[in-house]
């Protein structure tokens, strides 16, 4: 379809306006808001949709704003082979006009003109892409949904150069999703209900079957027990009859035997009697000869110890002695030993005496040196502290001597000289100071300013110096003046006496630090105080131990002396010890020998009264038993019990063979063994009665309970299940294959009829986009994705301006595509608001290469936005 | 001898007869003595007139019945017990002797065991039935259960041993009852080894078994050797031995004294004579047995059916419409040949139709191959995917890999969803 002209009149708010479209590129209508643009993409739709009597909102809506009048709308465009004009009004004065003019002139007016209109477009259109390629306002985004457009589809199979779809073709394939999905998931390919149901329905069968086969093969068994049991009882009852015959025949003979066992028993009892009193008897006599034995033993023991304690006794007086000898010597050497002690202690007390007397001389001494040295240093800090000649003040009064010599020196050289020799001895003054000059003696007096020499009395020179020297003087004034202020500065009168008190002050500081030598010299490891403490201490000991010594013997004369005597009594001290230490060792040696034979004579003692009391018990006890019993007597009494003991003996043999006779052990052990053969038998053939009573119970039970006939009904079921089964899944088998190849097919088909779709858009995209710009489109033909530089973005992710631009782009392709067959106007409605600057440059050129195959209507309120679609064909709107 | 068998009190019908069918006294002619006592003594032999059946089966279930027929099936069979009561009354037959395996199993259902014995009391003459392998007389025999023995009518008698039965005078019934079910030795051989001759009383021996005849295993145990049930006749151990086991109503041995009657209602396709019971008049000289048709229920297979055309197809069509009694027939059939998909859902469509009217239907077709050709989709229109997919299923087809079946199956609904042939 192509529109040509399209005139709107009252409507909405449009009084009239008419527009020529230009029919293969763009017409740009342009305009501000509320002129009516929007009206034009929408009055074409109502044109074709609405008959011109219909009353609903989208007519109602398009009613004229001012006035009363009915909107009208006419559209000149062609179709397929039909050129026309249409024309219909609403509301007032209803009226619809169709006006052909190719490929034949057809007249149509009212409803036949809406009819055929209709027709036409039925015919040439594709109604839904036709609206869904039109941009309304605001729907820029959306990608528009082209699912199922068949004039699209038509174009794409065309362009794909395949066979178009059959709409009988989706309808099968629907067919076939719906088979295939009553036995699987569309979505994950998996069993579904039915086919899972089948198969529980199987196994359910299966073990309906195998329970019944169960409890038949118990049957069976209980059937083959019955029968071996029922054969089993009669010879285990025969059994026990016979056991039962055999256990009274062998109950006779153990009566027999019983009573034998009797009589053995009897007669043993009577033997262990017999043996019992011969046992007691012989015990009474063994203890009378023990008794006799034990007297005697004592008697010989008793006189054995009395003679060897004599010896003892001999022998422990004797060491006594010894330690009585021994105590006695020992006593003697410890007062030699003691004597010794004293003199040897006297006798170094006189050597320390000595020793204590010379150290207090020396310690005297050293006192009296160290108090010398303090003394000077006193002195010497005494004067230092009025001394003020110290380095500094004789160095600069030095310089000042030295600076006075030269500035008069200098004066000399330069200042008149007045040479007097004494003639004689003569008294005068120079300048008033008397000067007495010895006769031959010279002396030369340098006249700095003037100079005045007076004999006295006699005359008065007066020699001015003049000018010249008057700095000289002036400098050996200043210099005196100088030397001066400094001497009295150090408390001297002169320089020489400055040079004196410094020598004074190094002697007083020489002495202090001799005052450190000597102290340290003399007190050594003492301090002063303890130096002047022993010295003290010595001044008193020594004459008190003079004093209170003892007289005799008498002190040595001297210190070398006494050391010499000291000597001696030591040595006569180490002596006596020694010799009383023997004398010790002596004491206790014998005491050790005689404490322990005073231990042996104590045992002999005691053993001796022991063995007494010993011999008189036993002495007493053998008169008592004999008292009671003889010896004879007891010895008769032993010889009957033997005699008894014989004879019962001879019984107890003669019973044990008559039993022996009888054979007990083996009639018992087969009386036993009869017996318990009896109870097994017993309990066999009771335990086979209740296992065939509980056999046959179970087989009256089960053996009525159909299970022939269940197992066949089972099996049958099961037969019918697997069956069904069988044709079910065979059915699911051939839905699955044929699904899956049909849905193959299918995706081929459709990737084929996408293709030219794809390469339009791209094509297209690559003047906004880059080069590698690529869109993947759906099934249902929308864009899934967007790739560029190889990202793909998926549709919804983009930007709104990218999707605007992707969905406009699609438009403009399908219309493209679609033009080929007849083409379809795209109408925009202020598309591309979304869109930057420079891709609506960009955009504008996609329009103007799309416009190049198909019609395209820009409606805006920016005519700026479309400054770049070319050529296009602009209609102002007021 | 054990005395006469007692009837108990109420309705006992007069089992004796003293000649066969009419109550005359049959006198001997000379080529009617029995083999061993050709001493020209003038013998007055005793004619007896029974109902020989056997094979009853009952609570016998059959898997390939459709829906609902089991019940139909199972109540045939004692509706067949009604039958052979009419049958003896009609025949004038002293006795109804069941030789084995009256009940399926001995596990039957107690209901099946009750409505047996309320059949059995239409019976009108006594009715001597013979333990045998399906219903031996184990510690769980169904004739000692206690449905069975409470509500047994007092005619019926089981044979629990070997011990003779005098049927009447001159006539007496010796059975070889099975103990369990593989003996080691066939019970009949058993009695045989010991069974005098008979004498001037007519013996019927009643055993149970398959012939050596009629089995591959001729030395399994229980099988029975038709030369020693021919000697025992020869031997004059037995006037006439009726049998149960075979299912189809056969003479054995070399004359007309050994006998299986068959099953009342037939079992299974390869009874070629079942369905039947026997009338037999036995005396000494003579043997007169009559096949009586019992049973309506027919087995019938077709073992080879070609089908390869629309030719095949309509014949098997009028094959199958001519079939009478359907709802009391079971049909089995095996089918050859090669089909297109068009005849193949045809074909279905046939198959279809006929199990619906069929006691039971088996369709064997494994050897029926469709081969789809290009007429089969030409009407369907495709030309897409659609065509696509046809073609590489008869691709998968004509490859003839493992999954062609399944290709032709795919083929085939896709043929039936778009509304083709199917």
């Amino acid at each position: 379809m192509k529109y040509k002209r399209l005139r709107i009149a009252n409507y909405r708010g449009v009084d009239a306006t008419e527009i020529e479209f230009e029919t293969r590129g763009v017409t740009l209508v342009q305009g501000p808001n509320e002129v009516g643009k929007t009206s034009l993409g929408e009055a074409i739709r109502i044109l074709f949709e609405h008959p011109d009597n219909a009353s609903n909102r989208h007519v109602k809506a398009i009613r004229p704003v001012h006035q009363d009048a009915g909107p009208e709308i006419e559209l000149e465009a062609e179709s397929g082979p039909y050129c026309f004009t249409y024309y219909k009004r609403f509301h007032k004065k209803p009226a619809t006009k169709l006006t052909i003019t190719a490929p034949s002139p057809e007249n149509h007016t009212g409803r036949d003109a809406h009819d055929r209109a209709q027709e036409i477009l039925n015919e040439t259109l594709d109604i839904d892409l036709w609206k869904a390629l039109t941009i309304q306002q605001g729907d820029a985004i959306a990608q528009p949904d082209l699912a199922n457009q068949q004039s699209l589809s038509a174009a794409l199979d065309k362009a794909a150069g395949s066979v178009p779809t059959e709409q009988a073709e989706e309808d099968v394939f629907e067919s076939v999703t719906e088979e295939y999905s009553r036995f699987y998931s569309v979505k994950t390919g998996k069993e579904g209900k039915t086919l899972k149901e089948a198969t529980d329905d199987a196994d359910r069968a299966e073990s309906a079957v195998s329970e019944i086969e169960q409890k038949i093969e118990i049957l069976e068994q209980d059937i083959a027990t019955a029968a071996r049991l029922q054969s089993e009882l009669p010879s285990l009852t025969k059994r026990e009859t016979q056991l039962r015959e055999d256990l009274v025949e062998h109950a006779g003979v153990l009566r027999e035997i019983e009573s034998l066992e009797g009589r053995v028993s009897e007669a043993t009892l009577k033997l262990e009697s017999a043996a019992k009193t011969v046992e007691l008897a012989v015990r009474d006599q063994k203890e009378r000869t023990d008794t006799i034995a034990e007297v005697e033993n004592d008697e010989r023991k008793l006189k054995e110890l009395a003679e060897s304690s004599a010896d003892v006794v001999a022998s422990f007086e004797n060491a006594e002695k010894q330690v009585a000898d021994a105590e006695a010597t020992s006593t003697a050497a410890e007062q030699r030993r003691k004597e010794a002690d004293t003199l040897a202690d006297l006798r170094r007390a006189d050597v320390d005496h000595y020793k204590d007397n010379l150290f207090l001389e020396q310690l005297g001494e050293r006192k009296e040196r160290v108090d010398a040295a303090r003394k000077a240093a006193a002195h010497a800090e005494a004067f230092l502290e009025d001394s003020k000649v110290d380095d500094e003040a004789v160095a600069e009064i030095d310089s000042a001597e030295r600076n006075l010599l030269a500035a008069e020196a200098k004066l000399e050289t330069a200042a008149p000289n007045v040479k007097l020799l004494g003639l004689g001895a003569c008294e005068l003054e120079i300048d008033d100071q008397p000067v007495r000059i010895e006769k031959d003696e010279s002396r030369q007096v340098t006249i700095a300013d003037q100079l005045r020499i007076r004999i006295p009395g006699q005359l008065q020179v007066e020699i001015a110096a003049g000018a010249s020297t008057d700095d000289l003087t002036q400098q050996v004034e200043n210099a005196k003046q100088k030397l001066g202020q400094l001497c009295r500065l150090a408390g001297v009168d002169d320089a020489q006496s400055a040079r004196n008190a410094f020598d004074q002050r190094r002697e007083a500081l020489r002495n202090i630090e001799e005052k450190e030598r000597i102290e340290s010299e003399n007190l050594r490891d003492l301090t002063y105080e303890q130096l002047a403490e022993k010295l003290l201490r010595l001044e008193e000991t020594v004459p008190a131990y003079i004093s209170s010594r003892v007289e005799q013997p008498e002190m040595a004369a001297d210190l070398e002396v006494a050391k010499s005597v000291g000597d001696t009594a030591e040595e006569h001290r180490q002596n006596a010890h020694s010799d009383w230490e023997s004398a010790h060792d002596a004491v206790i040696a014998a005491r050790k020998v005689r404490d322990e034979l005073g231990k042996s004579n104590e045992s002999v003692r005691i053993e001796l009264s022991s063995l007494e009391k010993s011999l008189e018990q036993h002495r007493t006890r053998l008169e008592n038993d004999r008292a009671s019993i003889s010896d004879d007597q007891l010895n008769s009494k032993a010889l009957e019990a033997e005699t008894g003991h014989g004879k019962a003996k001879i019984d107890v043999g003669t019973a044990k063979a008559a039993l022996t006779d009888k054979n007990p052990e083996k009639i018992k052990a087969l009386a036993e063994t009869a017996q318990s053969s009896l109870e097994t038998a017993k309990a066999r053939r009771e335990a086979a009665q209740t296992e065939l009573t509980e056999v046959r119970t179970r087989l009256r039970i089960h053996g009525e309970e159909g299970l022939h006939e269940k197992l066949h009904t089972a099996k049958t079921h099961l037969e019918l299940v697997a069956s069904t089964n069988r044709s079910l899944f065979r059915r699911a088998s051939a839905a699955k294959l044929l699904y899956q190849i049909m849905n193959e097919e299918r995706d081929l088909a459709r990737r084929a009829y996408v293709a030219p779709l794809k390469e339009r858009i791209e094509r297209l995209g690559r003047l906004v986009f880059d080069e590698s710009f690529q869109v993947e489109i759906g099934d249902d033909l929308k864009i899934l994705s967007r790739s560029s530089g190889g990202v793909a973005v998926p549709f919804d992710s983009l930007s709104g301006g990218t999707k605007e631009q992707l969905s406009l782009v699609f438009r403009l392709a399908c219309s493209m595509i679609v033009a080929e067959q007849g083409g379809m106007p795209l109408i925009m409605d202020d598309a591309l608001g979304y869109t930057d600057p420079e891709r609506l440059r960009l955009m504008g050129a996609v329009l103007a290469k799309a416009a190049k195959e198909c019609q395209i209507v820009i409606l805006t309120c920016v005519p700026e936005r479309y400054g770049n679609v070319g050529t296009a064909r602009v209609v102002s709107l007021q | 001898m054990r005395p006469p068998f007692s009837l108990g009190e109420g309705s006992a019908p007069d089992m004796t007869k003293e000649c066969a069918g009419k109550g005359e006294v049959t006198e001997w002619a000379g080529s009617g003595l029995t083999p061993n006592r050709q001493n020209g003594e003038r013998i007055h032999m005793t004619t007896v007139r029974f109902l020989h059946t056997a094979d009853w089966q009952l609570g016998m279930t059959r898997h390939f019945f459709s829906e609902g027929v089991q019940e139909r099936y199972s109540q045939a069979r004692f509706d067949a017990i009604r039958k052979l009561g009419q049958l003896a009354k009609d025949e004038d037959c002293s006795f109804v002797l069941v030789c084995g395996d009256t009940f399926e199993s001995n596990q039957v259902d107690r209901r099946t065991v009750a409505r047996a014995c309320e059949a059995l009391k239409e019976i009108p003459v006594p009715v001597f039935i013979l333990p045998a392998n399906h219903d031996p007389l184990n510690a769980a025999s169904v004739f000692q259960s206690s449905t069975f023995t409470e509500q047994k009518p007092d005619h019926v008698k089981v044979i629990e041993d070997t011990a003779p039965l005098e049927i009447s005078s001159g006539v007496e019934l010796v059975g070889a009852p099975w103990r369990s079910k593989k003996p080691a030795k066939n019970p009949l051989h058993e009695l045989l080894e010991t069974l005098p001759v008979s004498g001037p009383m007519v013996r019927v021996v009643a055993g149970h078994g398959v012939a050596d005849a009629f089995t591959p295993d001729k030395d399994a145990p229980a099988v029975l050797s038709v030369d020693e049930l021919d000697h025992a006749i020869h031997e004059g151990k037995a006037n006439f031995i009726a049998l149960g086991d075979r299912h189809s109503a056969t003479r054995l041995g070399a004359g007309d004294r050994i006998w299986y009657s068959g099953t009342p209602v037939s079992t299974d396709f390869r009874e070629d004579n079942s369905g039947r019971a026997l009338v037999v008049e036995v005396e000494a000289g003579n043997v007169n047995v009559q096949e009586h048709v019992v049973g309506d229920w027919r087995f019938t297979e077709f073992d080879h059916v070609d089908v390869n055309g629309a030719d095949d197809l309509n014949n098997l069509t009028r094959t199958i419409d001519a079939i009478a009694n359907k709802e009391r027939t079971v049909v089995r059939l095996r089918l050859f040949g090669g089909l297109t998909l068009g005849l193949r859902v045809q074909l279905d469509t046939i198959l279809q139709s006929a199990a619906d009217l069929f006691a039971g239907f088996d369709v064997r077709d494994d050897d029926v191959v469709v081969m789809p050709d290009d007429a089969d989709f030409s009407d369907l229109g495709f030309s897409g995917f659609a065509e696509k997919t046809v073609s590489r299923l008869r691709q998968q087809i004509e490859a003839d890999r493992s999954d062609a079946d399944q290709a032709r199956d795919a083929l085939m609904l896709l043929m039936r969803l778009s509304g083709g042939a199917a």
